[in-house]
């Protein structure tokens, strides 16, 4: 155990008598809670009625979110536990801390100890450069819901920058879809625990260090990540199963917007290097482009955003790698009345083998404080070829209701 | 009846110069007024308040918002202004910054607290409604006093004080309005009521301030604000609570990175 680690555990164990004397002292600090339930139908009309294909399924979700500040100027405690269960049971069932963490903030120091999440970038239809935290798969096909990290980050705040530094101790495994669900991997996991690539494997210890600000027009961030990679590789086993495999990486990100009146620029690159022989070569990927808004339409009813981002990835294997040489084109339209009804529709197209996949995402406020959203894709024209080839007959509608309390 | 014509002729000539006298004067005038309000209201440094939003349709159907506010005062550019959204529910946590820049473009960022994305957004909307109501997000910007081109237009009695009513002429890029006709009340160059005209030149909107309150080193501020649109039927009120002069804020407070860590 390194010193680290030591240092983390008697943060946590700080963190635990914070909050447990918070709730439990004569005179308590106040603790804001804020809870979430969300009621959700995922529908895939594309499957067959066979019984052993899941054609819809249905899950009720509960996010709960406590925060106090414990009567002092510095501190911000927050607890952040979700969880869901599933129509179908099983392995779809889920809960996760996204958060447990204590914020101390000095002057123009800032630093966080326990469970947290972290997003970098400035893209839309992906994201290249985020890499602390897991990707929840069974939370969404996007890759937006992340797993809680634990970390120690330490922050130096000036006028227009802040440089971040981490230490990741406890690496997260990528939880997979079970076999039978739509949007799975075409493929059996292995049961047998993750190879990793570095010898005291979980327990590694990563780090990353980030500079980010803006300077007039631009904001940017540079970042390095240095430890396992939260993205596996699959071995196969004699079994015929695929075992994942959690390599050592380097990774150097860059991420820059100009925002230049009605125009939105953006770039996220990555150059990601691997610690020792694996399936993997070294690459470059990168997502580029713009967004370009037109206000007040329709008598400043709405206003119309049109997107366009190129992906390409120095691999440039179409069979193995989904986004190599992709562009996506979108349309967001942001209504200005009193529901903030979104509405966003795009489409990403291989430009190596034209495979098409179509996306729409549409929300609004219902019932003053509740918000119902819309989202389906659909794999229109897939190459035999392309690495999503196994998505072709899984379009799915998700509707969603969230209420706050 | 020679000399007559010649009189004519010289009156003739110096019409405009009469009448550009005049307005010349009236811009004067207007200007002066517009700095002594902006002056009554410099030097408050930060201040922190509460602001619940009642937004009524046609039909008099009412929604509510909830927003926190902090300002930071920038001597020789606009103000920075971190606005924590706590109403609706669905947005609650939502925070947008905004350091302000007369007439340059804002510097604008969203967090979004769901996925913990900071976004640097474009501020060219100035005329766009905020958050569904009747107000633009140029009628709540910092009002810095080279943002406009002033004129006064007369004196008169606006219930229960006696007004300076001025013209103003919106001078930086993307206003929704030709000119506004603002009311200030003589004794504290307190705005009482504001007109704004749109591009039409058209009356829109009217706003008018309440319950003034004198808060610690002499900044008045109206605890309700009613912002009523003429072509629409709608409406918007801003109820103003818990002003703070005193708990100090720092520059550092308003930074990007500082919005993830707001409660």
């Amino acid at each position: 155990m390194t010193w680290v680690q030591r240092g983390l555990r008697y943060l946590r164990l700080l963190a635990v008598v914070l909050w447990a004397s918070a709730f439990a002292s004569p005179a308590p600090a106040d603790v804001s809670k804020q809870f979430e339930l969300s009621l959700q139908g995922q529908f895939f009309p594309g499957l067959s009625s066979d019984p052993a294909d899941i054609r819809e399924q249905f899950f009720t979700g509960i996010e709960a979110e406590f925060s106090s500040d414990f009567d002092s100027e510095h501190l911000i405690g927050t607890f952040l536990p979700y969880g869901r269960i599933a129509s179908g049971g099983g392995e779809m069932n889920h809960v996760d801390i996204r958060e447990l963490n204590l914020l101390y903030t000095q002057d123009n120091w800032e630093g966080i100890a326990g469970i947290s999440r972290v997003f970098w970038g400035v893209t839309e239809s992906g994201h290249l450069v985020d890499i602390i935290n897991q990707t929840d798969q069974l939370e969404g096909f996007d890759g937006e819901d992340k797993l809680g990290q634990a970390m120690i980050r330490i922050s130096r705040l000036f006028d227009q920058s802040t440089v971040d530094l981490y230490a990741l101790p406890g690496f997260r495994e990528r939880e997979f879809l079970p076999p039978g669900q739509p949007l799975a991997l075409p493929f059996t996991i292995s049961d047998d625990k993750p190879l990793y690539g570095a010898g005291n494997e979980a327990q590694h210890m990563d780090f990353a260090l980030r500079l980010s600000g803006y300077q007039g027009i631009a904001d940017y961030g540079l970042s390095w990540f240095s430890g396992t990679s939260r993205d596996p590789e699959f071995v196969l086993q004699s079994t015929g199963t695929y075992r994942p495999r959690y390599p050592l990486i380097h990774q150097a990100g860059l991420d820059l917007q100009l925002t230049l009146d009605s125009w939105l620029w953006k770039l996220e690159a990555i150059h990601r290097t691997f610690e020792s022989d694996t399936v993997t070569d070294d690459f470059t990927a990168i997502i580029g482009g713009t967004e370009y808004t037109i206000y007040g339409l329709a008598d400043a009813l709405f206003d119309l955003g049109l997107l366009a981002e190129w992906h390409g990835d120095s691999r440039e294997d179409r069979t193995t790698v989904p986004m190599q040489n992709d562009l996506f084109a979108g349309l967001r339209a942001s209504f200005s009345d009193t529901q903030s009804s979104e509405f966003l529709a795009g489409i990403f197209s291989d430009l190596d083998d034209g495979s098409d996949s179509v996306r729409v995402e549409a929300s609004r406020r219902i019932l003053g404080d509740a918000r119902i959203t819309l989202e389906a894709q659909s794999f229109v024209n897939v190459d035999s070829g392309n690495a999503l080839s196994y998505l072709k007959d899984s379009d799915f509608i998700v509707l969603s209701l969230q209420l706050f309390f | 009846m020679k000399h007559a014509g010649v009189l004519l002729a010289v009156i003739a000539l110096l019409m405009p110069h009469i009448l550009q006298a005049d307005t010349s004067d009236a811009k004067a005038r207007g200007l002066e007024i517009a700095t002594q309000a902006d002056e009554r209201d410099s030097g408050w440094q930060f201040q922190s308040s509460d602001m619940e939003m009642i937004l009524r349709n046609r039909a008099g159907k009412e929604s509510r918002r909830k927003i926190s506010t902090r300002q930071f005062e920038v001597e020789g550019d606009g103000d920075k202004t971190l606005s924590l959204f706590q109403e609706p529910r669905d947005v609650r946590g939502t925070a947008m910054l905004t350091f302000s820049h007369g007439l340059e473009p804002d510097d604008q960022w969203l967090y979004l607290p769901a996925i913990k994305r900071v976004k640097r957004i474009s501020s060219r909307n100035r005329s766009g409604p905020f958050m569904g109501s009747e107000f633009a997000f140029e009628d709540l910007s910092s009002q810095e006093l080279d943002k406009y081109q002033y004129r006064h237009l007369r004196d008169e009695a606006c219930d229960p004080y006696q007004c300076y009513v001025i013209e103003r002429i919106p001078r930086y890029e993307n206003s929704g309005y030709t000119r506004q006709i603002v009311w200030l009340d003589q004794t504290e160059f307190r705005s009482i009521k504001i007109e704004y005209f749109d591009r039409k030149d058209e009356l829109l909107k009217t706003l008018d301030f309440s319950d003034y309150q004198e808060h610690p080193g002499g900044f008045w501020r109206a605890d309700r604000m009613e912002m009523t649109n003429h072509q629409t039927g709608k409406s918007t009120t801003l109820l103003w609570f818990n002003y703070d002069f005193e708990t100090p804020l720092k520059s550092g407070d308003f930074n990007k990175n500082a919005l993830k860590r707001l409660l």
